[in-house]
């Protein structure tokens, strides 16, 4: 943080708290992240036969699970696998949702319409179903679990710039720049992607926040990433087993991590959205 | 505080939120059961998931397995068969054909009496689907059946069997009601398979009276049986599919039986009094099985090495709560015939080391163990076995297939899993049935296809000898080779855990692990 | 009549949207890479039977005549039969519909009977206390992943206090289900007059529609918050503000002009509860279309999960139909 920085941070979280606060979480699993394999306590794959299903306690302050795992060192670690989900997953949003708004939103007509309208129905078309059966026919792996997250993801991001270039499609600037001759590309990227992006940046914390809510769904439902990996999704699948046999501790802890995860990305985009846009369009999600 | 909002919630829901337990009354003679899910077919040839628990409970065999008394609960007896169906036979000197002479006025729940030409037609329909009833007449040396008389029925062998009579204790080829599945059948269904899947037709205890899909099935007790009425008249297998419900529907007394509960579950369950658990041999070895067809696979120093890297104690204590015992042969214990001394995989990380060292074993490459959810162990003792490898070097991952997936890769036309768990055990509780059905290149559990032609041999030689003991010497030597082969990990037989009411008696383990409604009462 | 080709414009767009739908279905079972012919063959079957499946399938065919078999099947209402219980997946589908709308219907009741006020009076208040609260218990309703909500609620309500019964089913295990006429339990036993089946239709259903009514609550404070917001900013209701008409009748009219997008918007989020509700359905063992879907996926069965996916495709598109018709009847400048 350089000296300029902070009084400007200062006065984003008087005004907008919600930003502030979501901030502070995210850099607690930020941190959680990289430190993980320093701080855990025990290696978060290492089973303990002879110790399986371990109340919370002692060595191990979270219990241990199903086959003996530390559960604390596993909730730890899951913070890299959430991020190291999340983060991809919106780059690839952006890079395939960003150029085509830039472009639809531009060219305008037909083209523009039908895209539209595709993406209405992808976008009101339950997701997380679709996420699903795309992801169970494409395979668990982590590649699939990202690419189809992202892909999913993209129209959010191409809605969002689009309504910007339509806003900027007949502004001064613009047109200036096209009566001198620049070509298309050169429009779109040079000229209006810059004065575009915000609205896809405050997006951006949104749809991270539904990254790692589906990605999470997906490892419950034994469709995403595969066990022992400390997934905060696949340990809640384990623990269900648990919940109603009273080894509580198995479920519960992963679930709080991902609540708060979660609950930090989306206390973020809501105040960006907040800071960028006071009067707060509906049309945003 | 919390006992005021107690009552506001109660009162909200016309205090009819928790169990009513009042109703335990009017099931009178009824038998209420919950399993993972509801049949999904009632043909002993094509089994669905749910099949096999309830056809043995409508199809009936020619001959059963007597019985014995130990410690006040009723076992089978594999070394006595005697007539159930048939009440006599007779078999030519060579062995290879035998006459059944068939119990009078036995009737099926449609009022048909049993004649020999119904055991005919259930044959016939096995042979022709070539399916589980064709595998059981290929061990047993099958060719042909045929009805002599109204009562009388002859059986041609191609060799001798030992394995017959045993194998005729089976519901599968099943013998029907072929008076009755006749007025169901089509031209292009001949076998009258599409009413079966909402219909039975059996000489047995019990016959289906409707299903809802999915959901449940409701059996009623034969009106017409030919042994005493069950004392059960009505059995509803209702589908819980979570094992946590299903526990607590047995334990508030709403169900009076549950299917298999998790080993992780029994130490609870032994606990509370208000339910009874009782547990049986283990028949099926929960093994993980290496395809000699993918790398690194071929080379049976990889094979043993595999085998001799696995702690089995640690398996049994972090997998199944220490309720299974370390598989030493590939017939299960129960067997007679069983010859654990040819064991010699303890733990001994050291040798496994060795053994890849002098396979050359690539230490780089990826081996993934694949596992599915239709057996509960399989994910915990994937993810143990796994960590167990990569402890000495090995890149091993336990990966996770769907169910559907396990069945198809493990079915003889595709077979291509390279590393993978699954269960398999005998329901003929015979050494050379065991053998041909997990290590014979035919066997249909064979799911890695373990093709060794010495193996073959032995089997093959043995289901055609009425020896016993030179039948016993050849079963020796296909234990003995299957361990120096080592095509599975030889891993544990979980014990088998049935829990059901209480006041339930009565239970005798089954080698198909499935019970017998006929034998369960209220005392 | 305007309004009469509105509605045909769209309806025609729908149609290259079902194209899309049935193509996008049809990929996900060749992405799959699944061969269900081993499968519907059965574990012992052979060769030549297997040959036989695959032909009977269309499996020998080139892609793009597969796929004019599918859709063509399609048009005819045949949506295959699910790769392991060989059961027509159309009339399986059908059969679980109304245990789905069901738990959806009393659910989106709840949670907007809850969410409408909360956001308007969150709206008409900015900022203050009750705006924030209402804004981070919405966005906590967010984040709470569906299926860990209802693993919590039978934790705490079933095994903990014991109030509520197991999650298994919509009734309990020892009543028949009463006869059908709405497919609803508890609406078929109130018509059947049978007290003890609506007891225990009712009791099995208060912890799903709870879970629903917290999921789909959050969304709808959010979005009357934001659309109230913004209709109080016109210049319409600013003018009336600036003429000194009472508070009351501010809201009033802010009310009457909120009303249409407020349902808009519940109209759009019902389609996407179908997706969430799925979870809810089968932490409860609810037995609805949510629970076959999900299944589905999770054993593979691909031919099942098409149709539910291609079910849900148009479920979506009408719902979208219904609320571009609403917004055409409502909108007086249409």
């Amino acid at each position: 943080m350089t000296a300029i920085a902070w009084p400007r941070l200062v006065g984003i979280s008087r005004r907008s708290p919600t930003l502030a606060i979501g901030f502070l979480i995210l850099l607690g699993f930020a941190a959680m992240a990289v430190l993980a394999p320093f701080i855990v306590p025990f290696d978060p794959v290492r089973a303990q036969p002879f110790n399986v299903l371990a109340a919370p306690g002692g060595a191990h302050p979270f219990g241990t699970d199903g086959n003996g795992m530390d559960v604390l060192s596993r909730v730890i670690a899951g913070a890299a696998w959430a991020f190291g989900i999340a983060i991809p997953a919106v780059v690839v949003g952006i890079v395939v949702g960003v150029p085509f708004g830039l472009y639809t939103g531009y060219r305008g007509g037909w083209f523009d319409e039908v895209a539209m309208r595709f993406f209405d129905a992808l976008r009101v078309f339950p997701s997380i179903i679709l996420a699903l059966a795309v992801v169970a026919a494409a395979g668990p792996s982590l590649f699939n679990v990202v690419l189809v997250i992202g892909l999913l993801d993209s129209p959010v991001f191409a809605r969002v710039v689009r309504a910007e270039v339509l806003a900027l499609r007949h502004s001064g600037f613009v047109e200036s720049a096209r009566a001198a001759g620049n070509p298309t590309w050169r429009i779109l990227f040079v000229h209006i992607l810059p004065n575009a992006i915000q609205g896809a940046m405050a997006q951006a914390a949104v749809r991270a926040a539904w990254a790692v809510r589906i990605s999470a769904t997906l490892a419950f439902l034994g469709v995403g990433i595969q066990p022992p990996t400390p997934e905060w999704g696949a340990m809640i699948r384990q623990g269900a087993e648990y919940l109603v046999t009273g080894q509580w501790w198995v479920g519960v802890f992963p679930g709080i991590a991902l609540i708060l995860m979660v609950l930090g990305l989306n206390m973020l985009g809501d105040g960006l959205q907040d800071l960028l846009d006071p009067r707060r369009k509906a049309a945003t999600r | 505080m919390a006992v005021e909002r107690r009552d506001i919630l109660l009162g909200l829901a016309g205090a009819s939120l928790a169990a009513p337990m009042v109703q335990a009354q009017r099931t009178g003679r009824t038998l209420l059961l919950a399993a993972p899910a509801a049949p999904e077919g009632f043909e002993g040839d094509a089994l669905r998931p749910g099949t096999q628990e309830v056809v043995v409970q409508v199809y009936e065999g020619l001959t059963r397995y007597g019985r014995t008394v130990r410690e006040g609960r009723d076992y089978l007896d594999p070394n006595v068969i005697e007539g159930h169906l048939a009440e006599s036979w007779t078999s030519s000197p060579d062995g290879k054909t035998w006459v059944f002479t068939l119990r009078r006025g036995v009737r099926s729940a449609f009022g048909n009496e049993l004649t020999a030409a119904d055991v005919e037609w259930g044959w016939q329909k096995s042979l022709a689907q070539r399916r589980t009833g064709n595998f059981i007449a290929t061990v047993a040396n099958v060719t042909g059946v045929k009805a002599l008389s109204q009562y009388q029925v002859e059986f041609t062998l191609s060799a001798p069997s030992l394995i017959l009579l045993a194998a005729l204790t089976l519901y599968v080829p099943g013998i029907y009601d072929m008076t009755e599945v006749k007025r169901h059948v089509t031209a292009e269904d001949p076998w009258a398979l599409k009413w079966m899947e909402t219909n039975t037709a059996g000489f047995g205890a019990y016959h289906l009276e409707s299903v809802r899909a999915g959901e449940q099935a409701v059996f009623v007790s034969n009106p017409n049986y030919f042994r005493d009425q069950p004392f059960f008249n009505r059995v509803i297998l209702r589908a819980v599919p979570s094992a946590a419900s299903r526990i607590t529907l047995l334990r508030s007394g709403q169900v009076q039986w549950i299917h298999r509960p998790f080993l992780q579950q029994v130490a609870e369950l032994r606990a509370d009094r208000r339910v009874k658990t009782q547990d049986s041999f283990g028949r099926s070895m929960a093994s993980v099985r290496m395809n000699l067809r993918y790398p690194p696979f071929g080379d049976v120093k990889v094979r043993q090495a595999f085998n001799y890297a696995i702690d089995k104690n640690a398996l049994i204590q972090g997998v199944f709560f220490g309720l299974a015992e370390q598989a030493r042969s590939i017939i299960p214990p129960i067997v007679a015939g069983y010859d654990p001394s040819f064991s010699r995989y303890d733990h001994d990380p050291a040798r496994a080391l060795a053994l890849l060292a002098e396979a050359n074993f690539d230490f780089n490459q990826q081996v993934d163990l694949l596992y599915s959810q239709i057996f509960n162990w399989e994910e915990p003792l994937s993810i143990q076995l796994a960590a167990q490898l990569q402890s000495i070097g090995i890149k091993a991952r336990a990966a996770r297939i769907s169910d559907s997936d396990m069945r198809a890769r493990g079915a003889p036309a595709r077979q291509d899993m390279p590393f993978f768990s699954f269960e398999d055990g005998p329901i003929v509780l015979d050494p050379v049935y065991t053998t041909f059905l997990l290590a014979h290149s035919q066997g249909v559990s064979n799911r890695a296809r373990f093709a060794d032609p010495r193996m073959d041999a032995l089997i093959d030689e043995a289901r055609q000898s009425l020896d016993v003991p030179h039948r016993n010497g050849l079963m020796r030597q296909a234990q003995a080779l299957w361990m120096e082969e080592a095509p599975w990990i030889a891993t544990v037989y979980p014990s088998v855990w049935e829990a059901m009411a209480a006041n339930i008696s009565g239970w005798c383990p089954h080698p198909d692990d499935h019970e017998r409604w006929v034998d369960l009462k209220i005392a | 009549m305007p309004i009469g080709g509105l509605l045909l414009r769209r309806v025609a767009l729908v149609v290259p949207l079902l194209f899309v739908i049935l193509l996008g279905t049809f990929l996900l079972v060749r992405i799959s890479g699944q061969d269900p012919v081993g499968l519907l063959a059965g574990p012992t079957a052979t060769t030549a039977e297997i040959a036989l499946v695959r032909e009977s399938l269309a499996l020998d065919q080139p892609a793009w005549v597969q796929f004019g078999v599918y859709i063509g099947r399609v048009a005819r209402g045949d949506l295959g039969a699910s790769w392991l219980s060989n059961r027509p997946v159309l009339a399986e589908i059908l059969d679980r519909a109304p245990a789905t709308l069901e738990l959806i219907f009393w659910g989106v009741l709840i949670g907007a009977g809850i969410g409408i006020p909360v956001g308007l009076r969150a709206a008409f208040r900015p900022d203050r206390g009750f705006d924030q609260a209402s804004r981070f218990l919405s966005l906590l309703g967010f984040s709470v992943p569906t299926y860990w909500l209802g693993l919590i609620m039978l934790f705490v309500f079933f095994y903990l206090l014991d109030w509520a019964p197991p999650g298994m089913g919509r009734i309990s295990l020892m009543l028949d289900p009463p006869p059908r006429v709405t497919g609803s339990h508890l609406i078929d036993g109130l018509l059947g007059g049978d007290r003890e089946v609506v007891g225990s239709a009712f009791a099995q259903l208060v912890l799903p529609v709870l879970c629903v009514a917290i999921i789909s609550a959050a969304p709808i404070v959010k979005q009357t918050r934001a659309i109230a917001l913004e209709v109080l900013a016109t210049d319409y209701i600013r003018h009336a503000r600036a003429q000194g008409l009472p508070p009351r009748q501010i809201r009033a009219m802010a009310l009457r002009n909120s009303a249409t997008p407020i349902v808009t918007f519940i109209g759009t989020e019902i389609t996407g509860l179908v997706g969430t509700t799925s979870l809810i359905e089968y932490v409860f063992a609810w037995g609805g279309l949510g629970q076959y879907g999900l299944s589905a996926i999770i054993a593979g069965d691909f031919a099942a999960v098409q149709g539910y996916v291609l079910i849900l495709a148009l479920f979506s598109v009408l719902v979208f139909l219904a609320v571009d018709v609403f917004v055409m009847a409502t909108d007086p400048r249409a």
